[in-house]
Order: C-alpha cells, then structure tokens, then sequence
C-alpha cells in the first residue's frame, strides 16, 4: 500500500463549552472536549445524548448559542462549512449518485479550482489507497456498501482536512464487513496521523476504533477516557449500564466496604457515608462461583447457562431477587439448573460503589 | 406456483381486474374512435368510419385551404412553448426557493402556486380577461402567454418539488464539508438530481398549454385564435372531419413526445412525486 505523497499531519481539536440549542431543547450543554494531534475519539451515547449535534457543529452545518470550537488553537467559529477544511464520512456515505467514483473523490479538488494532471495523479493515489483503483469509473449505485464507504473515506481525505469527522461510519455495514473496515479505517488513521472523532452507539465500535471514548448523556460528557478506563472504571452508574453487562446489586455503605442486601459483606475503597444506601456496579467476569460458604460470598440460585466462545454466561439468582449475570470457564463443573451455590467477588476485582439513587 | 386459490382472492382479483379493464375501455375507447374516424372516406363525423382514406389528412396539409388552422396551430405552439419556458424557469426557482424556506408563509405560497390547478378554468379565464382589459391591455400573444404561463407552472412546481424532496440533504452537506460553495453545490450536485423533473414538468406545461381551452377561450380573438378554440368552432359550424384529422395528429404527437420523455426522464414516476 503506498503511502500518501503528502503525509498529512495531525492537528489538534479543542471544543470549549459549547452550548447548542434547538428552541428550548439544550443539545449540548457546555460540553468540553480535547482531541490531540492524531487521536482519536469516540463520541458515545444513546440516540439523542447530544454526540451527533456536537459532530455537527464541529463541521460547521450548527451554530453554537455559545462556546468555542478551535484547530490548533486558532478559532473556527466564523468560518462556514465549506471554508473548514473539515472531512466527514457520512453514515448513509453521501456520494454523489450521479458522478463516477473518480468523480466524487476528486469533488474537494474540484471545487477549489484544482484540475489537471496533479489532480488526476491525487485521485489515483487516494483510490489506490482504499485499493478501489478498479472502480474508478464506476457509479456509486454499483459498488458494494464497503467499497461505497472507502469512496466515502477517500474523498473525505482528498482535501487533505485537518480533522476527520467519522459520523457513524460502520452502522450500514454488515456485522462481518463491519470489523474489516473499523480495522482499515483505524490503520489509515494511525498511518497518516488523522486526528479524527467518531460518533457511534455501539460500544464495541468504540472500544476497537478509539483511543479514548467520550461516553455522553444528555448533552454531557459523563466520563472521557481510554477503552479500558471507562470499562474497569465507570465515573457514573450511566457509563457504568452503558459500556457492557453490568450488575447492579444494592446494599448499604459501611466504613470498609459494603453489605450487600443479597447476603454479604464486602471491603471496597469508596468515599460514600457510612450508613447511606449504595449500588455496587460488578461485571460478569468479576464474579465467581463457589460451592462454600463464606463471609464475602452470598448465597444464589443457578440459572441458565449460555456458550458463548471460551465462556459460559450463567444467570443465577439472589436470595433478595436480584439477578446476576456472570462468567465462567466453559472447563469447570458443570452445576445444574436450580442449584444452590455462591457467589462472590472473583480475585482482583474491584468494582465501583455509587451512591444509590431511586431512578 | 401451483395453489389453491380462495373464494375471496378470485373475487377480489374478478373486482380489481374488472376495474382496470373498464378504465382501460374508458380510457383508450375515445381515442381508438377518433383516430379510427380520421382515416375515414366519408364526408361527415361518423363511427364506424366508412371506407379508408388519407384524404383529410391531405387536406389539413393544405396550405392554403387549411390556412386557418395552420394558424391556430402556429399560435398555439408559439404559446405552448413560451409559457413552458417561461413555467419551467419561474417554477423551478420557485421550487428551489420553497425547498429551502421552512415556515408558514413557505407553504401559503406553495398553495398560491399550486391554486390554479383547483381554480375553475372558466372562472380564471374570465378574471384574467377582466383584470387585463382594465389594465388596458388588447388581446394579444403575448397576453396568452402570461394567462397560460399562470396555470401551468403548478406542473413545474410539483415535479420539481418532488425531485428536491428526493435529494438526499446529506449531499448538500457533503458538498459544503468538501469546499464547495452553495453556487458551485448547485451546479454540480442539485441542478443534475433534478434535470429529469426539470425536463418532465417543461414537458407537461407545454402540453397543458396546448390543451388549454377555458383561458384560451376569454384572453384569445380572431388574431390570436388558437388550435383547441379553432377546433371546437369548425365542430359547432361544419362538422369537419379535419377536426379528427388534427385529433389524430395531436394523439400521435403527444404519445411520441410521451415515450421520449418516459426514456429520459421516466415521467410517469415525477408525476406520481
């Protein structure tokens, strides 16, 4: 694969408490954002969480009530769409239907007067790129929802943009197509320095694709941070539900730990008043099974037990009701439906205690 | 596939398929008649024809003894091709403007456009005469033009419009994202997604313009006599068989321009927008 005759260089991204909002709807609520030179990060959220408005106006199609939006330090706000320099690969892609895919990659150039051979030679680079060298003069229509994305990829990145704004990229994809194209994507990235923001609510996309992932609620950002962070280390019961399978198992906060309303006492560091009703957010494979009893373990039902590659998934039921979902090695004894057994934590683990709110 | 059919599906299919062959009949019936009738040999309007002849086809090529329908059909493509430019001009900018507007007075002007397609012929044809004669104008060609011009840009508007609804907006804001600005966006990307509605609501005013009679009848005078006028009075007077003659023409020409445009621009999807 060659590379780009120009390697692009990553700029920086800086959004300062943006504000956006539609009628009395606040979209986006004083959100802060930094993205250094050739990263990347996922904007993460349920549909309405604000992630889409904020990619939005980054490339300059929303205009703030207030706050900044900066590259490299130098503010972007007056400039309009189209002076930015900003690439977008849209989620439906945006090609243009009645233009070959030559056509659409050499758009940008096009549209800023650039014509001829340099031109010409910028295209073939770019679709030798996004190895579509064969399909040059074919129509969008023709071409398979992959390849219709790399011509998405390469005439973004035709006009050489300081900052990629990938807009769910991957949702038309097929599951199987879909890691392919999350792995090129982020090899490109990382190969030609992009500083890039992809918007997605798929977490796993996030997990694969980001360097860091900003998990956003509500017009806020609850927690930004590397994949593993936000997984082991949810800041909020929201990021805690959304990123993963979590268990929720209430209890009450002691001045060591927790007990646990299902039946045990756990010792966790936390900073809650001792006394006050708390949550425990616990991740399937932080729990385990055990056939004694024991101070730290609390009695369960079994359940369903699921396959699912190296793992079992096994469902099982506290004494309080609460049910739990945790992993196990597919190897160890196979306990039947209706079993009793205990739980507790697995060795190492150490999960989060938050307050515990009625929602 | 071989299956039982059920009481009701046969029902249903004998209801619907009747249906369409009786709209077929209504449809088709009228025209098979005067293009039948215009190749007879006798000297009046009857069906069925008697004999078969060219001879009324000779005579509308006349030049001298059908001089006066040569005339009316002068003016009527002189019109017809006016007010379809002029609709096919003013109603895409029209369209364009409405497609961007968001807001009421947007879709009150929308529906001021789209009115004369529900106003009485008849009764805006009488208005456009009064209104143009108090404002001192003679009829004219000209004054045919702008009466013709007002009912047939709804054709334009609604063709138009539906191949702007169909623009995915996602393109425009490609377009913008690339450095394109809204000039050359318009250029490259709106004006060819909607070229083919461009084509077909030019093609529909301009037939609408042809086959329009209530504006016609006020706003046009022995000067500016047009075809359809021309017609419906050698009807009322002489029973001219040339009236089929001219039909028969009309048909063939309509049904050509009709397959021209429907392999350009697929003109029955636009109209259904």
């Amino acid at each position: 694969m060659p590379a780009p005759a120009v390697p692009l260089r990553g700029h920086t991204l800086d959004v300062d408490a943006l504000t956006v909002r539609y009628g009395g709807f606040t979209a986006l609520d004083a959100v802060s954002l930094s993205v250094a030179a050739g990263e990347i990060v996922a904007l993460l959220g349920p549909s309405g969480c604000g992630k889409t408005t904020l990619l939005r106006t980054v490339a300059g199609f929303i205009t703030q009530a207030s706050g900044r939006v900066s590259i490299d330090g130098a503010g972007i706000d007056d400039l309009p769409a189209n002076r930015r320099r900003v690439g977008i690969v849209f989620q439906n892609y945006a090609l243009f239907p009645h233009m070959s895919v030559a056509d659409n990659v050499a758009y940008g150039l096009h549209a800023r007067g650039e014509r001829g051979p340099k031109a010409n030679a910028r295209v073939a680079e770019l679709l030798e790129m996004v190895q579509l060298g064969a399909m040059a003069q074919r129509r969008p229509a023709q071409l398979s929802g992959g390849q219709q994305q790399r011509v998405a990829l390469a005439r973004a990145l035709a006009i050489e943009p300081s900052i990629l704004l990938l807009d769910e990229p991957f949702a038309a994809l097929d599951r199987s197509l879909r890691l392919d194209m999350q792995m090129e994507i982020k090899r490109l990235q990382r190969q030609l320095g992009l500083t890039a923001i992809l918007v997605t609510h798929d977490q796993d996309e996030a997990m694969s694709v980001a360097d860091r992932i900003a998990v956003m609620q509500r017009g806020r950002i609850d927690q930004l941070g590397t994949p593993v962070e936000v997984y082991d280390h949810p800041a909020t019961p929201f990021v805690a539900g959304f990123i993963g399978t979590t268990n929720r198992l209430p209890g009450t906060a002691t001045a060591e730990g927790i007990t646990l309303h299902a039946g045990a006492t756990l010792a966790l560091p936390h900073t809650l008043p001792p006394g006050s009703a708390a949550m425990l957010t616990v991740r399937p494979e932080q729990l385990t099974l055990a056939s004694d009893p024991a101070p730290n373990a609390w009695p369960v039902t079994l359940g369903l037990a699921v396959p699912l590659g190296g793992q079992t998934v096994r469902e099982v039921r506290c004494t309080d009701g609460t049910a739990l979902r945790l992993t196990e090695p597919r190897r160890g004894a196979i306990r039947d439906l209706g079993a009793s057994a205990h739980c507790r934590l697995a060795p190492g683990a150490s999960p989060t205690l938050f307050p515990h709110t009625e929602e | 596939m071989a299956r039982r059919r059920s009481a009701s599906e046969v029902s249903y299919a004998l209801v619907v398929g009747g249906l369409a062959t009786l709209a077929l009949v209504i449809l088709i019936g009228p025209v098979l008649v005067v293009l039948a009738t215009s190749f007879t040999d006798s000297r009046s309007i009857r069906f069925p024809p008697q004999g078969f002849s060219f001879r009324w086809y000779e005579l509308l090529l006349d030049e001298v003894r059908s001089r006066q329908i040569h005339r009316a059909a002068g003016n009527t493509l002189h019109v017809a091709a006016l007010a379809a430019g002029l609709a096919t001009l003013g109603g895409t900018a029209a369209a364009l403007a409405l497609a961007e507007a968001r807001g009421r007075w947007a879709r009150v002007a929308d529906a001021f456009f789209m009115s004369p397609l529900v106003l009485p012929g008849l009764a805006f044809g009488l208005a456009a005469l009064m209104y143009f004669t108090l404002l001192g104008f003679r009829p004219s060609l000209e004054l045919l033009v702008c009466g013709h011009l007002i009912v047939v840009v709804p054709f334009v508007l609604r063709t138009v419009g539906a191949s702007l609804s169909q623009r995915d907006p996602a393109l425009l804001d490609a377009s913008a994202s690339l450095g394109a600005s809204r000039l050359y966006t318009f250029r490259r990307v709106t004006l060819p997604l909607i070229a083919p509605g461009i084509a077909a609501g030019g093609f529909l005013a301009f037939m609408a313009s042809v086959d329009q009679v209530p504006v016609s009848l006020f706003l046009s005078s022995a000067r500016t006599d047009m075809l359809p006028i021309r017609m419906w009075g050698m009807m009322e007077s002489t029973l001219d068989v040339r009236v089929a003659a001219v039909s028969g023409t009309l048909i063939f020409v309509a049904f050509v321009l009709m397959l021209v445009m429907e392999r350009f621009t697929g003109l029955t999807k636009r109209m259904r927008g």
